[in-house]
């Protein structure tokens, strides 16, 4: 005879509400999980899918990504020709804000040798590759935009001719890939008007307060202005058989630059930008765990609790502990099993709707899933030391 | 034949100043067949005594033996009895009041004891549709214990209490919520049980118009029993 089943047949809608109410839980819980996991993949994905050996920043700094870097574009020559590099190719890499199609969009530019240099789309989805030495760019799809649109970005609009899937940046948001001098370009000139004032104020302060002549002002002025030249790091695939350790080495000591791997580099996020938000949603993570298996374990105990009258009367009949311990047991895991069952579709079916990239992985699924079977094993068990302990005269209620 | 037998039953509730002397140096002897009455005002004992004599309680001191066998005896040995089987297999039980099992429809309910000892199926099918027949109550056997009448509840708790036709049967008080007419039924019924099946059958009551027609009625007060 399954008790279990006619007890939760009597509280049908009780145990409808319970279910819904606990697989929201599991839902968010597991929710949770992809949240850390996308936050993770998202954190590193540039880094990733640029994949060099090695990656060659300003002397001292973390960067690109971590923090800033800045290095004039001339350098990737330099590194070239260090011993055991086969290719060094500049590269820019800079999140900013724009409006593109009239929105005010967040996305990251990557600047790099359309012409056969490292660092470029890895994945497009459609359209091609940037063929040209301007006015081309591809972009992650979650831009929004199609191929063949045009774009305005800064001084100049720039065609749509390819879209990627993969890749962005560190806050989510897509990658934007640009010809090296288009990106130099939009990050570093300003319009027009901007570049005459400049101009106007150095050729002021060249005639009036050094002294200079006309002539002479006019010469010094182009070398003066500022220097859109510059990239923010030089990424390097290093020849077959080439030590890391010494061309990194090589680098560091006759270039005067920092050297990471991509490895390396994956650290410097997870010590730095990633650190505390990794924390946090652990920590949170934890959190969120410890209330589910309280509130679950609370449910498992109190269904256990109302029935101890019934327990007393089963006991009393001459019920033996099995039959008793399995209702209990029952109960509980039907319960577990089906809020978690319900939480996990409708997880499947929402997580596409958060704002930032959610993975569910089968992994977390299963280690929640165990967790929780074990909560809820031992919350049966609390409920469960009371229905054994409970005296049979219980049930005459006088005793 | 002997079904039960008491031999210097005591039993003790609490110890020093709260000291209660339930039951004092009790002796019973019942047989199969016999419907015996337990009389006795309030708090005479009355429940204390059905309560130990099925090991709900343990007893303070005495010795019982049910069906040839020593279930309980102080100072010596009493152990090796699993007194819940001995309960769910020759023992039937009807109390006042409580004791259905909520969430079981009243044929579920008698289903029970019936599966405890693993009759299962169409005869265990046909044996609840037997006791509720025999009980007036099939036209109520897919309602829920709340649902009946207090009358009715207890005529459930007895098709429950016959299941598996126990050698003893204890009730206590099963007519105190009926009215005169149906609690006249229901003594009637514990006699024709007791005939029939050959079972024990011990009524506790308050009410002396209950008993006519018992084969033994005993009195209890303050703890002690005399042939009424
Ligand atoms: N668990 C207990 N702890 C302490 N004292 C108890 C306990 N159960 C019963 N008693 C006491 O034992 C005595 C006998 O109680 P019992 O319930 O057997 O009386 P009763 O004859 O069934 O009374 P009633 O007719 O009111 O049901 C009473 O004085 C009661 O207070
Ligand atoms: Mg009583």
């Amino acid at each position: 005879m399954d008790l279990a089943i006619y007890d939760l047949k009597i509280h049908k809608w009780r145990f409808i509400a319970t279910i819904i109410g606990v697989c929201l839980l599991f839902a968010v819980v597991l929710s949770f999980n992809g949240i850390y996991r996308g936050f993770l993949l998202e954190g590193l994905s540039f880094i990733k899918t640029t994949n060099p050996d090695l990656w060659v920043v300003e002397r001292d700094r973390g960067g690109p990504i971590n923090e800033q870097s800045i290095l004039p574009e001339f350098y990737h020559y330099n590194v070239a020709a260090i011993a055991g590099v086969a290719q060094a190719s500049p590269l820019i890499y800079y999140p900013v804000e724009r409006k593109i199609m009239g929105k005010k969009r967040r996305f990251a530019i990557v600047g790099y040798d359309v012409f056969g240099g490292l660092g470029g789309p890895q994945d497009i989805v459609a359209g091609h590759g940037i063929d040209q030495a301007h006015y081309e760019m591809v972009a992650h799809q979650k831009l929004g935009v199609k191929v063949g649109e045009m774009v305005r970005l800064g001084l100049h609009t720039y065609r749509v001719v390819g879209l990627t899937s993969q890749g962005s940046d560190v806050d989510g948001e897509p990658l934007v890939y640009l010809s090296l001098p288009d990106a130099q370009e939009v990050l570093f000139q300003r319009d027009n008007e901007e570049i005459r004032n400049q101009r106007e104020r150095l050729w002021q302060n060249l005639t009036r307060s050094v002294g200079l002549s006309k002539s002479e002002a006019d010469k010094y002025l182009a070398r003066l202005l500022p220097d859109t030249h510059l990239i923010n790091a030089v990424v390097v695939k290093l020849a077959p058989g080439a030590d890391v350790g010494a061309v990194s080495r090589q680098i560091q000591k006759w270039l005067y630059l920092s050297v990471y791997t991509t490895d390396q580099q994956i650290n410097l996020m997870l010590q730095g930008r990633l650190a505390k938000p990794k924390a946090q949603t652990v920590l949170f993570r934890i959190i969120l765990f410890i209330v589910s298996m309280v509130i679950i374990s609370l449910v498992i105990y109190t269904f256990t609790m109302e029935k101890i009258r019934s327990i007393a009367v089963m006991k009393l009949i001459g019920a033996p502990n099995w039959v008793i311990i399995r209702m209990v047991l029952e109960e509980s895991l039907l319960l577990t099993c089906s809020s978690f069952l319900f939480g996990l579709i409708l997880i499947s079916n929402t997580y596409q709707l958060f704002p930032r990239r959610v993975i569910l992985l089968p992994g977390d699924h299963v280690t929640t899933f165990l967790i929780a079977l074990l909560g809820a094993i031992l919350a049966s068990g609390l409920g469960l030391r009371q229905a054994l302990k409970t005296e049979p005269a219980l049930a005459l209620g006088g005793h | 034949m002997e079904v039960l037998r008491i031999e210097g039953l005591s039993k003790v509730f609490g110890s020093g100043r709260l000291e209660v002397r339930a039951l004092e140096e009790i002796n019973l002897s019942v047989s199969a067949g016999d419907l015996v009455a337990l009389l006795g005002p309030s708090g005479s004992g009355k429940t204390t005594l059905l309560l130990c004599t099925s090991l709900i309680l343990d007893p303070t001191a005495g010795k019982i033996v049910f069906d040839s066998q020593t279930i309980f005896q102080k100072n010596g040995w009493s152990g090796g009895v699993d007194i819940r089987r001995l309960r769910r297999e020759k023992m039937g039980f009807i109390f006042q009041s409580h004791n259905l099992i909520p969430f079981l429809n009243a044929r579920q309910n008698v289903l029970f004891p019936l599966s405890l000892v693993g009759t299962k199926g169409e005869s265990a099918d046909n044996r609840v549709m037997e006791l509720l027949e025999y009980m007036e109550i099939t036209e109520r056997a897919d309602y829920l214990p709340a649902l009946l009448s207090g009358g009715e509840q207890q005529r459930v708790a007895i098709a429950r209490a016959l299941a598996n036709n126990p050698r003893l049967i204890l009730a206590d008080e099963p007519t105190a919520s009926l009215d005169t007419v149906r609690g006249k039924k229901v003594m009637e019924l514990l006699k024709k049980i007791a005939k029939e099946n050959q079972s024990a059958v011990i009524v506790v009551t308050h009410d002396v118009r209950m008993i006519e027609g018992f084969d033994h009625v005993y009195q209890l007060k303050d703890g002690r029993l005399n042939l009424g």
